[in-house]
């Protein structure tokens, strides 16, 4: 849909600064010490969780607090698939991850997604605290125990594979969302979703595609985090501090932007990790994210995306969200 | 004056039909049987006091707000129950009171996304001939939100446009603009009626109203009170009374 000669040039402009970037990520292993790979690694799956809740979030207008739970089941399904009998190879299980999740979020979301604001928001956390006690209870995640997975020692491999899932995930929701009818529908239903239903929209459909989505890519970043950690519970895969970090990163980088998550994710989880090493755990931390979402919400309302780029609806997109509330 | 019951079905072709419409809001009948044919290329505007119901009428048509009795036909084809959006698909455009607008989309965005569910490949062509048509050109990178009063009603009017309907209801469109943008929507109205499109305008503006339209209908307490036009409408008795609060 870039249809005039500034657009265009500013899209090859946009894809030079990728591939720039792309080339950047590609080397940054040679240059720096396991540990703060493993920090960066950290972030690219966050970056990449922070842009599927943003499809929902951001771009259709509904604040979800449950993909906590469809970071679980991906974490879940590769643990489950890679265990001693059944055994399938790690990459073998990301396609079934994605699948389950996906069809759970549509099985979720044809509900919950004509509900409105925070009764939306409350149907979801509920479905991810009833998705955690589950977990706690089955016999087939371990119960409290949870699970173990082959241990692969290759931190390389983990921070390729974490850069390919969040390009994938970056690239492809740039597209989706620019250049694509399902784009335009998200978009406009966000704005006035009786406007867009006048147009022809069915916004009902649109918004569990939105969703079965999102979850897609949460459940592909939880697949890869299970194997990275070779050991999952309930608390550690579908905990709400997932969602709430999640919400919290896109808030600070840019609601409804395609790359404010990204510089939200990157920039609150090393703070994250500044935290954890000078006070030996991440009880601060939780304060600290309160503190920044009160913080952006009065002073940032459009991110520190809008810092680089400027957004000049910032503040009426989050009071559109917030209003549905 | 209640309306007259219309014999129609399927095979009647005609772009909008509306048979014995009722609504209610609770212990309030908004619409009270209301009946309306609309032939193809016709021009037809609605009139009535503040609360006469015609903008409900609008949302019933267009699958906005359900029946409770009484049917609605597009082109021959029963939608009564249907979906907004399979109405919308049917053929029937509209505008609304107050522009609903996507206000984080540029005036170009809105455009094309009034396109999603039709030609997609050819929409930024056809965004830039309607931008041209209505004069927006000049705006069609802003966003929506920065715009006019005027020239919002002009880029929601552009939206319908954009999509090619059989039936357009445009709920005063003209609503406190400019009088060069009234020009302009009443030459875009006159140039798409030649090519067969069907409107329904709610309007307060007698001036337009007698320059545009083929046959008015009054509605009162929700209900059809008189139909004619402008010059019988104007001499009728009962919208005198009704409409323009005054004894003959």
């Amino acid at each position: 849909m870039a249809s005039n000669p500034g657009q265009v040039r500013g899209n090859l402009f946009r894809l030079a600064a990728i591939a720039v970037g792309l080339l950047a990520l590609g080397v940054v292993p040679a240059f720096i010490d396991p540990y703060s790979l493993r920090i960066v690694t950290g972030a690219l799956m966050w970056a990449g969780l922070a842009c599927a809740w943003n499809i929902v979030g951001g771009y259709a207008g509904y604040i979800s607090f449950g993909h906590s739970a469809f970071f679980g089941i991906g974490a879940y399904t590769t643990a489950i698939l890679m265990q001693a009998g059944i055994g399938m190879p790690f990459l073998a299980t990301l396609l079934p991850s994605v699948v389950i999740a996906m069809i759970v979020a549509a099985i979720i979301g044809g509900p919950t997604m004509r509900l409105r604001g925070a009764y939306f928001a409350i149907a979801t956390w509920a479905f991810a605290e009833m998705l955690m006690q589950l977990a706690t209870i089955l016999d087939i995640t371990g119960g409290t125990g949870g699970l173990s997975l082959p241990a692969y020692l290759n931190e390389f491999f983990f921070y390729y594979t974490m850069l390919a899932a969040a390009a994938a995930s970056f690239l492809g929701v740039w597209y989706l969302i620019e250049y694509t009818r399902f784009g335009f529908r998200l978009k406009a239903l966000r704005d006035h979703e009786p406007a867009a239903e006048a147009m022809g929209i069915r916004t009902n459909l649109v918004k569990v595609q939105a969703f079965a989505l999102s979850a897609a890519i949460t459940a592909l970043f939880g697949s890869v985090f299970a194997y990275w950690t070779t050991y999952i519970d309930p608390m550690s895969v579908m905990g709400p501090e997932i969602t709430d970090q999640m919400v919290v990163m896109v808030l600070l980088g840019g609601l409804g932007t395609i790359w404010g998550p990204a510089l939200g994710a990157v920039v609150l989880w090393i703070t994250n990790r500044y935290i954890w090493s000078t006070f030996g755990d991440t009880v601060v931390y939780l304060p600290v994210l309160g503190l920044i979402i009160a913080m952006v919400v009065l002073f940032l309302p459009n991110g520190l995306i809008s810092l680089i780029v400027g957004r000049r609806r910032g503040r009426e997109l989050i009071s559109r969200i917030l209003r549905k509330f | 004056m209640s309306s007259p019951a219309i014999k129609t079905s399927s095979a009647d072709k005609s772009p909008l039909v509306l048979e014995s419409v009722v609504k209610r809001f609770g212990g309030v009948t908004a619409v009270a049987g209301v009946s309306l044919v609309v032939a193809p290329g016709e021009v037809v505007g609605v009139i009535g006091p503040n609360g006469s119901g015609k903008s409900t009428l609008f949302s019933l048509a267009a699958g906005g707000l359900p029946v409770d009795e009484g049917r609605i036909w597009l082109d021959g084809v029963d939608v009564t129950g249907q979906p907004t959006w399979r109405i919308a698909r049917s053929g029937i455009g509209r505008t609304f009171q107050i522009p609903s607008l996507f206000d984080n989309m540029s005036v170009r965005e809105n455009l094309l996304a009034a396109a999603v569910e039709g030609d997609w490949k050819g929409a930024p062509v056809r965004a830039e001939e309607v931008a041209e048509m209505l004069q927006i050109t000049h705006v069609i990178n802003n966003l929506a939100s920065e715009l006019s009063g005027g020239q919002q009603k002009l880029l929601e009017f552009g939206r319908v446009c954009m999509r090619d309907p059989k039936v357009i209801l445009l709920d005063e469109v003209t609503a406190g603009v400019h009088p060069n943008i009234r020009r302009i929507i009443l030459e875009v109205i006159r140039r798409l009626r030649q090519t067969g499109i069907t409107f329904l305008i709610i309007e307060h503006d007698m001036e337009m109203v007698r320059e545009i339209c083929d046959r008015l209908i009054v509605m009162n307490m929700g209900e059809v009170v008189a139909e004619g036009s402008f010059d019988d409408i104007a001499s009728n008795v009962e919208v005198q009374q009704a409409y323009l609060g005054r004894q003959s």
